[in-house]
C-alpha cells in the first residue's frame, strides 16, 4: 500500500479523534452546567450522546486494529497507533464519567439545594482545559504541551479534597443534607478522574516522544 | 530471535503472573478492610511497584511483537488485547491500593456494624476477576460471558450498599466518615468489575473477532 495512503488514514484517525475529544469535552461541560443550574433538559442530553461516544471508541478502536493489520507501520507509526488504541479507552472513560455526573445532577435537582457551587466549576474547567490539550499535544506530538497540564492535575485533587471537607462538616452540622452530599463527592471525585484521564493521555505524550529515541536506537542495531 | 510462537507464550506468561498478581492484590486489600489488619494493608501497597514495573514489561514487549513480526488476523487481535488487558490489570491494582487506603484511614476510627452486602459485593468482585481471566487464558466464551452477567449484579449490591450508608450516616452523624469511607469502597470494587467486563470483552473479541462492547452489532 501507498506511503501517502498510509499518512492519509492517519491524519483520518487524528480528525476522529480531535472529534471525539471534543464530544466528550462538550458532554463535560453540559453535566456541570446541568448541575449548576439545575437542568433536567440539558442533563438528558448529555446522556442522549453516550452512544454517539461509544459508536465513535469502537470506530476509532477498528479502524486504529485495521491500520496496523494492513499496514505493518514500524517506529514512530506503531507507537502512535498502540498510544491511539489507549487514548481512545481514556476518552471513552471520560464519557461515562460525564454521563455518571449528568445521572448525579438529576438525582441532585430532586433534593433541596446544599450550597452554591464554587469548587466543582473549577475543578470542571480545569479538567476540560487538560482534555483539549492532551489532545492537541497527542496529534502535534508535542511532549511540552503534554508536560504544561500536569500541575493541573495537582490543582484538581486540591480542590476535590477542600470540596471533600466542606461536604463532611455541612453532613456533620446538618444531616438532612447527607444524600445532596454525598451525590455532590461523587461528582467531584468524577471529574477528578477526567483529570486523572487526561493525565493519562498527557503522560501517554511524553513517553511516546522518548519511545522514538528508543525504536530508532532498536532499527540501528538489530538483533 | 527466539521464535514468534515462544514469545506469545511468554506475553501471556506475564499477563498471566500480572493477573495472578492483581487478584491476590484486590483479596488482600478485602481481607486488611475486613480485618482492620494494617499489615495485609502494607502488604498489597508493597506490591504495588511490582505490578506498575510488570505493566510496563508487557507493554514493552506487546508492541515489540506488534513491531518486528507484523502479525496478522489472530495473532494481530491478542497482541492488542493483551495492551488493553494490561492496561485494565494495572488499574485494578491501583484500585486496590485505592482500597487499602480506605482501609487505612477505617483502621483509624472506631469500628462500624459491617454490613452483610459489602462482603457478598467483594466475593461477587473477585470471582469476576479470577473467571475474566481464565476466560482470557482458556479462550472461553461462555465464561466470559457470565462475567458480563455478574456486572449487573455487582452495580445492584453497590446500590444497596448506599442506600444503607446514606441512612446509617444519618442516624449516626458521628460516623458520617467512616460512611464515606465504605461508600467509596463500594465504588472501587465496582471500577474493579468494570475492568473485568473489560477482559472478558477483550476475551470474546479475541475468541470470535466481535466486538460486544456497547452492545452493537458485530462489525466484522
Amino acid at each position: 500500500m501507498a506511503l501517502r495512503h498510509f499518512s492519509i488514514e492517519l491524519e483520518e484517525l487524528h480528525a476522529l479523534l480531535l472529534q471525539m475529544g471534543e464530544l466528550v469535552e462538550s458532554s463535560i461541560r453540559r453535566s456541570v452546567q446541568s448541575l449548576v443550574e439545575r437542568d433536567k433538559e440539558l442533563a438528558k442530553a448529555v446522556m442522549r450522546d453516550e452512544p454517539r461516544v461509544n459508536q465513535m471508541q469502537v470506530e476509532i478502536d477498528s479502524k486504529t486494529t485495521r491500520l496496523l493489520a494492513l499496514n505493518q507501520p514500524v517506529a514512530r507509526d506503531l507507537r502512535f497507533l498502540t498510544a491511539t488504541l489507549k487514548i481512545n479507552t481514556d476518552l471513552e472513560r471520560m464519557g461515562d464519567l460525564a454521563v455518571n455526573i449528568a445521572e448525579r445532577a438529576i438525582a441532585l435537582i430532586n433534593l433541596p439545594a446544599v450550597k452554591p457551587l464554587v469548587d466543582i466549576p473549577k475543578m470542571a474547567a480545569l479538567a476540560q482545559n487538560m482534555l483539549l490539550k492532551s489532545l492537541e499535544a497527542f496529534v502535534r506530538a508535542d511532549a511540552d504541551l503534554a508536560q504544561s497540564i500536569l500541575p493541573s492535575d495537582d490543582e484538581v485533587d486540591a480542590l476535590k479534597d477542600s470540596v471533600y471537607q466542606e461536604l463532611v462538616e455541612l453532613m456533620q452540622r446538618d444531616p438532612v443534607t447527607i444524600p445532596a452530599a454525598v451525590d455532590l463527592i461523587f461528582v467531584a471525585r468524577n471529574l477528578e478522574r477526567i483529570a486523572d484521564h487526561a493525565t493519562n493521555i498527557a503522560e501517554d505524550v511524553i513517553f511516546l516522544a522518548k519511545g522514538i529515541d528508543v525504536r530508532h536506537h532498536m532499527a540501528d542495531h538489530p538483533k | 530471535m527466539r521464535h514468534f510462537v515462544e514469545e506469545l507464550e511468554d506475553l501471556q506468561g506475564r499477563l498471566l503472573e500480572m493477573g495472578t498478581l492483581v487478584e491476590s492484590a484486590i483479596h488482600q486489600s478485602v481481607q486488611a478492610l475486613e480485618e482492620r489488619s494494617e499489615e495485609l494493608a502494607r502488604q498489597v501497597l508493597g506490591n504495588e511497584d511490582r505490578i506498575n514495573h510488570l505493566e510496563i514489561e508487557i507493554d514493552e514487549l506487546a508492541v515489540r511483537l506488534l513491531a518486528l513480526q507484523q502479525p496478522m488476523a489472530r495473532d494481530l487481535r491478542f497482541l492488542t488485547a493483551a495492551i488493553k488487558i494490561n492496561t485494565d490489570l494495572e488499574r485494578m491494582g491501583d484500585l486496590a491500593v485505592n482500597i487499602v487506603e480506605r482501609a487505612m484511614a477505617l483502621i483509624q476510627r472506631p469500628a462500624v456494624k459491617p454490613s452483610i452486602d459489602m462482603p457478598q459485593m467483594a466475593r461477587t468482585v473477585e470471582s469476576m476477576v479470577r473467571k475474566s481471566l481464565d476466560a482470557f487464558v482458556k479462550r472461553e466464551p461462555e465464561l466470559a460471558r457470565s462475567v458480563l452477567l455478574a456486572d449487573d449484579t455487582v452495580d445492584q449490591l453497590r446500590d444497596t450498599i448506599i442506600t444503607e450508608l446514606v441512612s446509617f450516616m444519618q442516624d449516626n452523624p458521628a460516623k458520617i466518615p467512616q460512611g464515606l469511607d465504605l461508600i467509596l469502597v463500594a465504588r472501587h470494587l465496582e471500577r474493579i468489575a468494570d475492568h473485568a467486563t473489560n477482559i472478558a470483552e477483550d476475551t470474546l473479541f479475541l475468541v470470535k473477532g466481535v466486538d460486544v462492547r456497547h452492545h452493537l452489532e458485530p462489525n466484522f
